[in-house]
Parts: C-alpha cells; sequence; structure tokens
C-alpha cells in the first residue's frame, strides 16, 4: 500500500490529522536527505542531526507547502537551508581538496552490485571518497542531479540559484570531481570507472 | 564556455537542440579524439548513474517521528485561515457601506430646484497655500513614493 501512496496523498492524509503517516514520508526520502546533509557536514552525526531537523521543520510547515511543486524539491530546499544555517553555526571547514581529514565514514554504506560486486564496491567507495572531497555545493549539485532525479530548473529552486548557474556548476562540478577521482585513482581511473 | 567537453556533456544530458546534436554527431564520428572523450565521459557519467546512496542509521525514523510528536500537528492553509471569518469581515463592510448609503440617501434632498451655472473665478490661491497644506502635500508624496519602492522591491525579489 505504501508504494501506492503518492508524496502528495500522504501530506493530504498528515494535514487530515492522520500524522502517523508521516513516517511514510519520512522512510521515502530519508536516504537522499541524510546523503545530502552528508554532502554538507562530512561527518554522519551532523549529517543525521541535520537531516532529523529537516523533516521536524517540513512537518511544521507541511501545511504551507504549494502542492504546484514536487515535495521532493521543497524537502531539498530545507536540507539545503537547514545545512548552510548548520555550517554556519558550527563553522565547519567547507574547503575541498587534498585533505585527508575530510574523507567520508563509509561503514554503513549500501550498494546493490552482486557478480563482480568487490570492484564494484572499490569503484563506489572511491567514487563516493572524491564527492566527499568535492565543496558542499558541488557535491550537492552532483547528488541531486544524478540521484535526487531532479532537473536544472528545480535544482536551482532547491539551492536558490540560476537554472544556467546550476549548468555550469554542474559541468564544473564534474571535472572536479573526475580530477578527483584520477587523483585517488592514479592510473586506475580507466578500469575502475 | 562553450568547449568540446561541454558540449559533450550537454549531448550527454540531452540538452542540444536538433541542429547542435547533429553537429556533434558528426564531430564524434569524424574525430577520433573527441569519440575518445565522449567514450570517457559515458563512462563518467554512467559511474556517476551508478552512485549509491547512505543509509542513516536504523533509528532514524523513530527518532524523527518522537520529535515531531511534540509539536503541533500541522494544518493546510485553507483549514487556518477560516473562510467563514473571511465572509464574516466582508460582510460586516458591505453591511457597514449599505447603511451609510442608505443614511446618507435618507438625510439627503434630492429635488433639483434650480441649476445655476454662475461660477465665480475669482480664486485667491495664497490663503489656501499655508505651511500645513504644504507639510501634509508633502507627506502625501512621501507616503506615496514609499508605496511605489515597496512595490518596485517587491517585483524585484519576485523576478529573483
Amino acid at each position: 500500500m505504501e508504494q501506492t501512496l503518492t508524496d502528495l496523498v500522504l501530506i493530504q492524509n498528515v494535514l487530515n490529522g492522520e500524522t502517523a503517516q508521516y513516517a511514510l514520508l519520512v522512510k521515502r526520502h530519508q536516504r537522499f536527505v541524510f546523503t545530502l546533509a552528508l554532502r554538507f557536514s562530512k561527518n554522519r552525526e551532523d549529517a543525521e542531526e541535520i537531516a532529523q531537523d529537516c523533516f521536524v521543520k517540513a512537518y511544521k510547515a507541511l501545511g504551507t507547502f504549494k502542492q504546484t511543486a514536487k515535495f521532493s524539491t521543497w524537502l531539498y530546499t530545507i536540507t539545503y537551508t537547514t545545512a548552510m544555517t548548520f555550517l554556519r553555526k558550527n563553522r565547519l571547514d567547507t574547503s575541498s581538496i587534498h585533505d585527508e581529514s575530510t574523507i567520508i565514514q563509509l561503514e554503513n554504506h549500501t550498494s546493490g552490485f552482486n557478480a563482480n560486486g568487490y570492484e564494484k564496491q572499490d569503484s563506489y567507495a572511491f567514487l563516493n571518497q572524491a564527492i566527499t572531497q568535492l565543496l558542499p555545493d558541488d557535491a550537492a549539485i552532483i547528488t541531486l542531479f544524478y540521484k535526487g532525479e531532479q532537473s536544472l530548473e528545480e535544482i536551482g529552486e532547491a539551492l536558490h540559484m540560476e537554472p544556467n548557474t546550476i549548468k555550469v556548476k554542474l559541468h564544473r562540478a564534474r571535472q572536479r570531481l573526475r580530477e578527483k577521482l584520477q587523483y585517488l585513482l592514479k592510473d586506475e581511473v580507466r578500469e575502475l570507472l | 564556455m562553450n568547449t568540446i567537453e561541454q558540449q559533450l556533456w550537454d549531448y550527454i544530458d540531452g540538452n542540444l537542440d536538433e541542429s547542435a546534436k547533429k553537429a556533434i554527431e558528426e564531430k564524434i564520428l569524424s574525430d577520433a579524439e573527441i569519440k575518445s572523450q565522449y567514450d570517457e565521459l559515458l563512462k563518467l557519467n554512467l559511474s556517476f548513474e551508478s552512485m549509491d546512496l547512505d543509509e542513516p542509521s536504523m533509528s532514524f525514523t523513530r527518532n524523527v517521528m518522537e520529535s515531531v510528536a511534540l509539536v503541533p500537528a500541522p494544518l493546510a492553509m485553507k483549514t487556518k485561515v477560516d473562510k467563514n471569518i473571511i465572509y464574516g469581515i466582508s460582510g460586516f463592510f458591505v453591511i457597514s457601506l449599505l447603511a451609510l448609503f442608505g443614511y446618507v440617501l435618507y438625510h439627503s434632498d434630492l429635488s433639483i430646484s434650480s441649476f445655476d451655472l454662475n461660477v465665480n473665478l475669482d480664486f485667491n490661491f495664497d490663503q489656501y497655500i499655508t505651511s500645513t497644506t504644504v507639510y501634509s502635500f508633502l507627506f502625501a508624496d512621501l507616503v506615496i513614493g514609499l508605496i511605489f519602492l515597496d512595490q518596485f522591491l517587491r517585483k524585484k525579489v519576485a523576478e529573483k
């Protein structure tokens, strides 16, 4: 039944008093919101705090959600704002590249490989490691574009930027990500990708 | 910024129009270096698409639900702003205006006894131009100016 209910139906049910249904919305979006938060905080505990805060804020403001836009876009806007506020408060180091201390913890990493899974796992791990070394904005744009099913316009809406700016930033982020992968993998980059 | 790499990414993302798409396809077919660059970007794109999302802790949903249980349940905006209140306010103003109009009609003399077109054009403007009228005029100008400035700034914000 969970699968058949759209985000909008669930929101309507929550607004009609069935507040327990908010758990279904959380379950549906928690991985993405958490990953996005992780792009900013570089630390699992902080990312979890940001993601949790984001879902509580979304719950409080659910009545103001204009149902003309995608719920995910609205949620990612809240995530972005919450993460930026968190960064400002904690004055976390948002600098990029070659910073060994920013390498992420990957112990809870999940992936769907099977047969030649070991190599795949390696490439996932290297890719995640490379992403964590990007600037938060670059990492967020890459994640939103590839995993968030968001158009350039929607990413622009979530990050408060023009779609053209997002296009340019996406291009640069992909270039930087490739450089990071090349740095991490040296000559193996071609075989692993 | 319209390098060949940017064009190749636009082609991969499907952001090109028909003519630009044909042009880049021709370049890929005719130039071995561009073909090799395209293949590399394609592989990179596939790798980006296959990246996995991270999983929060097992208790994440439960923690969120425990936190939201402490805040008031959300309500739809239309529920918050009860329509009856809007109808009540508008009804009050309509009735007040009608009552005022009726009172004026009741106390006015609607008969036209004579129609005199003898208008006195000999005005003495000096008696009206006092410091109070000048200040009032400037104050009204200031208010109108602020209203226009407010509208202008609102439009700017909306455009952004």
